[in-house]
């Protein structure tokens, strides 16, 4: 505890609540783990009267739960995390993902009551035991005066108690509740530093009254329960449409439609060049790959592509790849053993563009084909 | 028991390996998304002229990009045979009573693709002739070959009225050299001079 002991004195530190239960502490100076546990059975049954104002920091509809932790505190977690913000998050956190990394939030109710009117309190943050892997998870906070489901309005918490981050700013709530936000933000994190696993932290709220810029109460929140915030690994390989490309859908998992083809090349569709082939044309489109990965050694990914399904008229329609819109287009490998590799230096969030190419035959006769057709891409991206 | 937990435990591997789409995953380092490519195949027929090069002297075919496709220019002409053209002559057998002839070599490229057949012809026909009087009319090779006319009777008129067959059953890609010409007859009057155009529809049909 960092808040002086002139103020601790004559102050409940900290009053929690959760589910309904009330657990409150109040002491003059550190004390024991036995004292507290005597003072919280108490206060379960009678709050604690406050002199000079009292914090209770509780679980808001919607948000993740807390228990009691030690010395009075609060205790939750975000559960399992990445960086994409991929799967669903766990009960009473929403993932928002961003350019960078994911923002786990959630919501929170701070009660201020007991300040002699017109007093008001203000209430600031600060990490007081940090994550272990700090490149890994980040402590944000989003203010009262915000609604706090953007990530926008979340910002770091401080990790200096010198210099705390605002909860509740200043002037400050006359005896109420209001709701904030907490989050943690798991940003992109590939490399030496990378991370998988439990991290914990702790933060110290600090409640003042700013009409005498008193402190008059503290409380803790921990994520550490069970066994704090776990960071997951996470990949994700998405396909879409290039400036002047033929469109990239989403189908199962993505489709593109060359529409009307013929082994002359005339009149390609929009977002269609051709390009002179042997024996044929190749219908050729820009497309984007926009790998995403987090929490690897590896900085750089492979992705290879392969025909998992083949046209039902393969001699009439092969599908080909290129780095260039002029090529050269060389056939896409027809098993996975034979895939063609695209790149072995794909980065975090970094589109590339690349060139499919569909050759269509010129072939006349006996086997001629006219009409649809359809084959499947595979891609595979792995990072080592 | 100590089946029961290995069960147990294998159970909770495969839920830490979650995998929320083709194209996301987690707790894993490799995804795998599809893509589906679907096309419509249609057959296709190209026929393009070209400029010959089978004759000493060739009349430039010259695509417009537009309409008419192409153009040739035999230049100026007469009955007897007097002006060179712009390529090739036979002056009349009789001047005054046989019709001098200005021709050209030509190159037709039929294209054609997904045709479940290969049998093909090119026809040529007279679709817009000469004004009257009609002093000058189009002339083709009788032959219909790629061998240069060696005289005027080697012409025959163009018709007017239904399609000449001018090449059969040629190979996809392949360069057919024919002959096209404007015969001037000695016809006297009015209207018989000043510039006058033609135009010749080729069609490929592919069945």
């Amino acid at each position: 505890m960092r808040v002086l002991d002139e103020d601790l004195r004559r102050t409940h530190l900290p009053v929690v609540k959760s589910g309904g239960k009330v657990f409150g502490a109040s002491f003059k100076r550190p004390l024991s783990s036995l004292m507290i546990l005597a003072v919280a059975a108490i206060t379960l049954t009678k709050p604690a009267a406050a002199q000079n104002g009292t914090m209770t920091v509780s679980a808001a509809p919607g948000g993740i739960a807390f228990t009691a932790g030690g010395g009075g505190s609060l205790s939750g977690q975000f559960g399992t995390m990445n960086a994409l913000g991929l799967g669903t998050p766990a009960t009473g956190v929403t993932v928002i993902p961003l350019t960078n990394g994911a923002l786990y939030l959630t919501h929170y109710q701070i009660n201020i009551s007991g300040l002699p009117n017109p007093h008001q309190g203000a209430v600031s943050a600060f990490v007081n035991s940090n994550f272990t892997h700090p490149t890994a998870l980040i402590m944000q906070s989003c203010p009262s005066s915000s609604t706090c489901n953007a990530s926008g309005s979340f910002s770091a918490i401080s990790l200096n108690a010198g210099a705390p981050t605002t909860v509740i700013p200043a002037p400050g709530i006359s005896n109420q509740t209001v709701t904030v936000g907490l989050a943690v933000f798991v940003p992109d994190n590939n490399g030496a530093a990378s991370f998988t696993g439990a991290d914990t932290a702790r933060i110290t709220l600090t409640a003042t009254d700013t009409t005498n810029n008193k402190n008059f109460a503290t409380a803790e929140i921990r994520l550490d329960t069970p066994v704090g915030e776990t960071v997951q690994n996470a990949v994700q390989l998405t396909l879409a449409t290039a400036t002047g490309g033929v469109t990239i859908s989403p189908g199962a998992d993505f489709a593109v439609n060359f529409g009307n083809v013929n082994g002359l090349g005339f009149g390609p569709g929009a977002g269609l060049t051709t390009v002179a082939a042997a024996g044929g044309v190749v219908y050729s489109t820009p497309y984007l790959l926009q790998p995403a990965f987090s929490a690897f050694r590896s900085t750089t990914a492979t992705i290879k592509t392969f025909v998992s399904s083949n046209f039902a008229h393969p001699t009439i329609l092969v599908l080909r790849d290129a780095g260039a819109s002029g090529g050269p287009y060389n056939n896409i490998g027809t098993t996975a053993g034979t895939a063609t590799q695209i790149t072995n230096t794909a980065a975090d969030r970094s589109s590339i563009t690349r060139f499919l190419g569909l050759f269509v035959s010129n072939t006349n006769g006996a086997t001629a084909f006219q009409g649809s057709d359809s084959a499947t891409l595979t891609f595979t991206m792995t990072v080592p | 028991m100590k089946k029961y937990f290995t069960i147990f435990a294998l159970g909770m591997m495969v839920l830490s390996t979650a995998a929320f789409a083709g194209t996301t995953a987690t707790n894993t380092n490799t995804v795998s998304p599809t893509l589906q490519i679907s096309a419509t195949v249609q057959s296709a027929v190209q026929l393009t002229l070209s400029t010959g090069t089978a004759a000493v002297t060739h009349c430039a075919v010259t695509p417009t990009g537009g309409t008419p496709d192409y153009t040739m220019s035999f230049g100026t002409v007469d009955a007897l045979g007097i002006n060179a053209g712009n390529c090739n002559k036979f002056a009349p057998t009789t001047p005054g009573v046989s019709n001098a002839i200005y021709w050209s070599d030509y190159n037709l490229n039929p294209v054609f693709t997904s045709q479940t057949v290969s049998t093909n012809t090119i026809t040529a026909q007279v679709t817009t002739d000469f004004a009257a009087p009609n002093n000058l009319f189009i002339v083709r090779d009788s032959a219909n070959s790629s061998t240069v006319p060696a005289s005027a009777a080697a012409f025959t008129a163009v018709s007017t009225a239904t399609p000449d067959t001018i090449v059969t059953n040629a190979a996809s890609g392949s360069t057919q050299t024919r002959f096209i010409g404007v015969a001037v007859t000695p016809a006297n009057g009015t209207g018989v001079t000043g510039a006058k155009s033609a135009t010749v529809t080729f069609t490929l049909t592919v069945n």
